[in-house]
């Protein structure tokens, strides 16, 4: 229960070298903004046949529904989606990659998990085969829009993006920050409130989640921003001025689905999915402390032997284990298929978004001069650390999801 | 083409070696796999299928090892690479030397009967290089040592052996059944050309990444377990450890003042000049 299985340590080995011989090289060029991710992630894809196994996946997939049978355990064999189907595996890749780039994990991840997983959750077959499949053999780029420039913790509430109702179909109307791909992708799930007149207040209108694609006209992004941190991963807003569409954008393509739980299960996701990125951070900043406190000598001994670098090493350790703990339950509760309850997955949240900022800038601290250097690879995880205590749900968003649950009962 | 791959594991050559008395310590050791060995997975893999056409097998690769419980997992990263099948014999390093590892390696051939033994030209850790040489030897089969290319021509009935000596590459050809030990350049793009997979192809520098789907269906392949018993052979070593101690330390080296002292002190002190 609190360690991965043989595969799953096999494919850590693999993805390992991987990352150290073809992603660490061009680390540098991807964060000065002179190399995108996205081929590099197609690279990892035909590597390690994620492609291939996502077609055959799909094709059973449609298979069973071509005999009308419900998705089902016929999904756990070993050629199936492997990566949906096992979160171990998910995880050690969010880790693999996140000790080596966190930004690169951050646009790998909103593509396949977010973009891909809101169509796959939510999207019916046709709908799955169209925007889901080309996003998860990495054919296309995914981005997943919610926040906006006026709603980002109040993200539901403070929604402007409307979609008004209009023959059959939907014109979507507003604008989406702070988006992970948006200026390179080729596949949006955007959420908007379904409204009958363009002058309605859309404050208490449902939210329904819709797929479009790059060249849908009325649709554009904006140039990628300068942020602080996660410089591999290309951030921006979209543009939506009268974008029409039929219903078979409206993912799901029925109203009545709860539109908001749809969203709030991709919440989750999100929340969730930060814990493995938080443990790839921690484990390479911890490692990389330890090594570096047994060579740099200060009045002719290791830094290490003084008890002050010690104490830093020690809570280094002692977050990393809460993390791993804290994975690990994640993962055997999906396992079971239990759910965790929002306080659960928000204190995770919480509580590994914090440390991994911690452990970052300890480690930067450690090693002083050195560690506020580009060189050494602490500063960029310093920087990267610092968006997860935002993204995916700000600390204070998770203190008020967690304190809601308390005092409700 | 049926190829028997033969593996070790060895302790890893970054990490730092450690002695306890009149041995070393492997305690705490990371085991992986002999590097020389991958390669030859490698190019049995390269040998038995058709890049050119999905990567289509066409051939059975089976890989061995001789090591306890624990050492089989070189065959399982082995098995999710590509290969088909493996057979596991159990023994322990202590009680192995390069011609207990041939005589093994025998009495497989002769169940197996396959039509080339790939192996590496040696085990990083111990350097011996003479498993595969004795393996030919006992077999009574041709042999090609440090193969850095190879071409299978005859319509399958014989390999080119192109192999990296001092004076530059020498080309062999070698009748099948044989044994062939595998050089580094083994595994550049170009260097196994099977026939079937097209002449221009060009693989990835190295031996390839298991893939996720491999991963997982390794588990799923067969691995047999074997004992020396049960192959008929007597593991009597015929290498005897006399001592185990850790080079000298390196003494600081001194710096000279001029090409004259230099020169000098080549000449006086380094007799070299």
């Amino acid at each position: 229960m609190f360690d991965f299985s043989d595969e799953q340590k096999m494919a850590q080995q693999v993805l390992r070298q991987w990352c150290e011989k073809e992603l660490a090289p061009k680390v540098p060029a991807m964060e000065k903004g002179e190399l995108l991710p996205y081929d590099l992630m197609r690279a990892l894809a035909s590597t390690f046949g994620l492609a291939e196994m996502m077609k055959a996946s799909f094709a059973r997939l449609e298979a069973r529904a071509a005999k009308g049978e419900a998705a089902g355990p016929k999904d756990d064999d070993e050629e199936s989606g492997v990566l949906a189907k096992d979160p171990g595996l998910s995880a050690v890749v969010a880790i693999e990659l996140s000790r080596q780039c966190p930004g690169f994990m951050l646009a790998f991840g909103a593509s396949l998990g977010l973009a891909g997983g809101a169509v796959m959750a939510r999207g019916t077959l046709a709908q799955k085969k169209r925007f889901a499949l080309p996003v998860l053999t990495l054919e296309k780029i995914g981005a997943w829009g919610m926040t906006e420039p006026g709603a980002g913790s109040d993200a539901f509430g403070g929604m402007r993006t409307v979609a008004r109702r209009e023959n059959d179909g939907y014109v979507l109307s507003g604008t989406k920050s702070f988006i992970t791909n948006a200026p390179f992708a080729d596949v949006f799930v955007v959420y908007a409130k379904i409204v009958d007149k363009a002058d309605e207040d859309p404050r208490h209108r449902p939210i329904h989640a819709f797929v479009l694609e790059r060249g849908d006209k009325g649709l554009s992004t904006g140039k990628p921003f300068d942020k602080m941190g996660m410089h591999s991963s290309p951030t921006g807003e979209i543009f939506l001025d009268e974008v029409c569409v039929g219903r078979d954008r409206l993912l799901g393509e029925k109203e009545k689905e709860p539109s908001r739980e749809g969203a709030r299960d991709v919440f989750h996701g999100e929340r969730t999915g930060m814990a493995p990125m938080c443990l790839g951070i921690v484990e390479r900043c911890l490692e990389e402390s330890v090594k570096y406190a047994k060579v740099r000598t200060a009045w002719g001994r290791p830094i290490g032997e003084y008890q002050l670098m010690q104490e830093k090493l020690a809570r280094m350790y002692m977050h990393r284990e809460n993390i791993r703990n804290l994975l690990f339950k994640q993962l055997w509760m999906q396992k079971q298929g239990q759910r965790q309850s929002m306080a659960e997955a928000s204190a995770c949240k919480l509580y590994c978004a914090r440390a991994t900022t911690e452990v970052a800038l300890e480690a930067v601290q450690l090693m002083g001069g050195n560690g506020y250097m580009r060189e050494y690879v602490v500063e960029m995880m310093a920087r990267d650390a610092k968006l997860l205590q935002i993204g995916g749900g700000t600390d204070e968003i998770q203190i008020l999801t967690i304190a809601r649950q308390l005092l409700a009962s | 083409m049926k190829i028997l791959v033969s593996l070790k594991r060895i302790p890893d050559p970054e990490q730092k070696t450690r002695f306890k008395g009149n041995a070393i310590d492997f305690s705490g050791t990371n085991w992986v796999p002999n590097q020389f060995d991958e390669y030859a997975v490698e190019t049995a893999l390269r040998l038995t299928e058709n890049a050119s056409a999905g990567n289509a097998r066409d051939g059975e690769v089976v890989v061995t090892t001789i090591g306890t419980a624990d050492a089989g997992k070189v065959l399982s990263s082995a098995l999710a690479m590509g290969a088909d099948r493996a057979i596991h014999v159990d023994g322990a390093d202590e009680n192995l030397d390069a011609d207990i590892v041939a005589q093994v390696m025998k009495k497989l051939v002769e169940a197996e009967k396959p039509d080339l033994v790939l192996m590496g030209k040696l085990a990083a850790d111990s350097e011996g290089n003479q498993a595969g040489q004795l393996l030919a030897g006992y077999l009574n089969w041709p042999q090609a040592t440090f193969a850095a290319g190879i071409e299978v021509v005859d319509g399958g009935k014989a390999l080119l052996v192109h192999r990296e000596v001092d004076s530059g590459v020498e080309t062999k050809k070698v009748p099948l059944p044989a044994v062939v030990t595998v050089d580094l350049r083994i595994v550049a793009p170009q260097a196994v050309k099977n026939g079937k997979t097209a002449a221009t192809h060009a693989y990835a520098e190295g031996p390839r990444y298991a893939s996720l789907k491999g991963i997982m269906a390794a588990k799923k392949k067969p691995t047999a377990k074997k004992t020396f018993a049960e192959l008929g052979v007597t593991p009597a070593l015929r290498v005897k450890t006399v001592a185990v101690e850790a080079p000298p330390a390196r003494k600081a080296g001194i710096k000279v003042g001029s090409v004259e002292e230099l020169v000098a002190k080549l000449h006086n002190e380094a007799k070299v000049l």
